[in-house]
Order: structure tokens, then C-alpha cells, then sequence
């Protein structure tokens, strides 16, 4: 799920974010903000965050469900799962060469 | 803040709006906003101005899928057609009426067919009438020919699927329908007329489906159009299982019958019905299946109206 890829620009981390609330079960907005306050520790906008879902709703990586009482909730898509599992992937490798590297400094 | 929130949300794009503004401000209404939020919902505007497609491309999958959904049901109704007029013409045999009088479930399964039928011919007819209306009235104030041509094109076959019965059975072949089954000319005028048939039921959905996809319907007629065509489609699942419990109770009243040698053109009953409840089965899942994947679109892409 590599920047270049998606063209995610600078909605590639509240993208990740997303896909990485939307894996814990389907959510609305605002619960995807809380959630991603919390496992992430940082807070996306209202603004980022429909950005994020636009973009990912249109790659089909995550999909809109029927709205209720105006909220909508959103999950994943199985591409959705295999993009945040590739990228997570990625990140492993490059926290794994980061660590590796700064113990042997 | 939420308010100046709401009233910053209108500088997003319309498409943008239509698709996200509900559940947008659903979202800012449920929680605290802060000036950095107020300024990230501005830069949110800007960018949705700056990228039209991301919102426009997903939109328009929603109304694809319900257009698709309207025109699968149409098929798949023409298809239950096509086998109800199979059943149809077996059921006309003086042998089967007789079974229908003796035998309570056999009249009443025959009956429920026939409710069945009508209920999915008025709910299709419904549901074409409103989506044929919105592309005609597209077509003519983009002052369009091609649309209008093809929504007559249903008429024209129709007419001419008629007149060609009236030529064969009045003018060049009067005696059809008094000769021996197995006749060589009366099978010949029979597939004739079946060929005939299948042409124009199958030409008027294909120039319909034509119409509608260059005419572009918008989603609030095909929102609509889903509701007769779920009711066609509930229709054909009864149609479907009526005949069905026609044939079982035929074969359990008048054994000999089912086994015996009446289906269309003295061909074996119970042959002719399996291949009827299985055109039915067909069609009925598709339309089923159509008329689902079509609401579940329309749901999830329904924009209530702004109060």
C-alpha cells in the first residue's frame, strides 16, 4: 500500500489509521476517531478523516454500509484487509531494520 | 463551532455534499470541536475541490449498480415470461383443465401462478414506465433522437409479433392448430411462432436496456425503479414455486397424466415442465439476486432529502 500506489498524498497515514480501526469491526466516523485516538494517539480531523475514507471508499478498500439514524458505519474490504496487511508488513520490516540498526550503534 | 462547522461544509463541492454531507455533520454534531478541527474541515473543503473524482467515481459505481440491478430484473422477468408462456400452453390442454377441476391444490397452484404473474407484469411495467419516462424525458430536453427511437422499439416488436400470429393464422395457414401435432408444417409454423416471440421479447428488453443506459438515468429514478422491481422479483419467487407445487400435485392427482405424453407439441409432460421450473429457477435467481445487490446500492448510496 505504498503512497505512490493509492495516491494517498498526505491522507496516507489517517488512510493507514482507518484500515487499521475498520480491522477491530465496522465504525462510523466519529467512533473512528476515537478509536484512532486511541490505539494511535493521534486524533484526525473531520476533514481528514472524510478524506481518507473518500479515497479509500473509491479504491474499494473499505466499503459504506447502511446509515443509521444519519451516522454511516464503514468496514473493510478484503482488498482493504490485504492492503493494511502488505503495508503493515512494510512497517514491520522497517521497524525491524531500524531497531537492528540502532543496537548495533 | 458546530454550527460554523455545518455552514463550512456547504463550500465543500455538491457531489461531495450528496454523498457525505449526512453522515458528515451527524459525525460533527456527536462530539467537542476545536478551532484546529474547524480549520482541518476548510482544508477538507479545499482538497474535495481539488480532487472532484475521488467523491464523483464512487457515486456514479452506486448508480451503475442500481441501473444494472433495475435492468437484471427485466431480463430475468422476460425470461419468467418466456417459461410462463410455455406453461401456458401445456396448461390449455382440455386434460389439464380437468385436473385443475378435480384437484383443489392442482386449480389452486395454477391460480397462484397467474396472480403471481400479473403481480410481476404490473410491478415491471411500473418500474419500466418511471425509468423509460426519466430517459425520455432526458433525451428530449438534450434534444436527443436516439433515446426516444429505441423506447418506441418495444412497441414496434410487439406490434409486429402480433400481426405475424394474425398473418399466420388467419392468412397464410388458417388450418394451424387443426392439423396432427407431429405435422411437419404445423411444428415448423409452431417454432416459427416461438422464434417469433423470443425475438421480440428479447429485441424490446435490449433496446429498453439500450435507452436507459444512453440516456443516463439519475439515481432518484432508479432508487424508485428498485422497489417494483423487488415486488417483480418476490412475484417471480412465487410464480416459481407455485408452478412447481402444480407439477408435484399434478403427479400425485393424475399420475398417468404428468407421466404421459402432453406437453407442447405431444412431448413429455413432465419434460416440459422440468424445463419450465428450471427457465423459472433461473430467472427467479437472478432477479432475486439483482433486486438485492440493487437495494443494498441504494441504501448505502440514499442521500435523505435536506430539511
Amino acid at each position: 500500500m505504498g503512497d505512490e500506489d493509492l495516491g494517498l498524498g498526505r491522507f496516507s497515514d489517517p488512510a493507514l489509521f482507518v484500515l487499521m480501526s475498520l480491522a477491530g469491526g465496522e465504525k462510523h466516523g466519529y467512533a473512528m476517531i476515537e478509536d484512532i485516538e486511541k490505539t494511535c494517539g493521534a486524533r484526525p480531523g473531520p476533514g481528514t478523516l472524510y478524506g481518507a475514507i473518500a479515497r479509500l471508499e473509491r479504491r474499494g478498500l473499505v466499503e459504506p454500509l447502511a446509515s443509521e439514524e444519519r451516522r454511516r458505519p464503514y468496514r473493510l474490504t478484503a482488498a482493504g484487509a490485504s492492503a493494511l496487511e502488505g503495508r503493515l508488513r512494510e512497517l514491520e520490516g522497517l521497524a525491524h531494520a531500524g531497531l537492528g540498526r540502532l543496537a548495533t550503534a | 463551532m458546530i454550527g460554523l462547522a455545518g455552514r463550512i461544509v456547504r463550500l465543500y463541492p455538491r457531489a461531495w455534499r450528496e454523498r457525505y454531507e449526512e453522515e458528515f455533520v451527524a459525525m460533527l454534531e456527536q462530539g467537542p470541536m476545536s478551532i484546529k478541527d474547524l480549520f482541518d474541515v476548510a482544508l477538507g473543503a479545499v482538497d474535495a475541490w481539488l480532487r472532484p473524482q475521488i467523491v464523483c467515481e464512487g457515486r456514479l459505481v452506486m448508480v451503475a449498480r442500481m441501473r444494472a440491478s433495475v435492468l437484471a430484473v427485466l431480463w430475468a422477468w422476460v425470461g419468467l415470461v418466456v417459461g410462463g408462456v410455455g406453461f401456458r400452453k401445456m396448461k390449455e390442454y382440455d386434460d389439464f383443465v380437468r385436473a385443475a377441476q378435480d384437484s383443489v391444490l392442482v386449480g389452486v397452484a395454477f391460480d397462484t401462478v397467474v396472480v403471481g404473474a400479473l403481480v410481476a407484469l404490473a410491478a415491471v411495467t411500473v418500474g419500466c414506465a418511471s425509468v423509460a419516462f426519466a430517459a425520455l424525458r432526458k433525451a428530449l430536453a438534450e434534444r436527443r433522437k436516439d433515446v426516444p427511437l429505441l423506447l418506441c422499439m418495444p412497441f414496434v416488436f410487439g406490434v409486429g409479433f402480433v400481426g405475424y400470429v394474425l398473418l399466420l393464422t388467419k392468412i397464410i395457414y388458417p388450418a394451424l392448430g387443426r392439423v396432427a401435432v407431429h405435422d411437419t408444417v404445423n411444428v415448423a409454423l409452431f417454432l416459427s411462432l416461438v422464434g417469433a416471440f423470443l425475438f421480440a421479447a428479447l429485441a424490446s428488453a435490449g433496446t429498453l436496456t439500450a435507452a436507459v443506459g444512453r440516456a443516463e438515468v439519475g439515481g432518484r429514478t432508479l432508487r424508485f425503479a428498485l422497489y417494483p422491481a423487488a415486488v417483480a422479483a418476490a412475484a417471480m419467487v412465487v410464480v416459481l414455486v407455485a408452478t412447481a407445487v402444480w407439477g408435484v400435485s399434478l403427479l400425485a392427482q393424475a399420475p398417468e397424466l404428468f407421466k404421459g405424453d402432453e406437453g407442447i407439441l405431444a412431448s413429455p409432460t413432465y419434460a416440459i415442465w422440468l424445463v419450465i421450473v428450471a427457465v423459472m429457477a433461473v430467472s427467479t435467481v437472478v432477479a432475486v439476486a439483482a433486486a438485492v445487490r440493487g437495494l443494498r446500492a441504494r441504501n448505502v448510496g440514499h442521500v435523505p432529502p435536506r430539511h
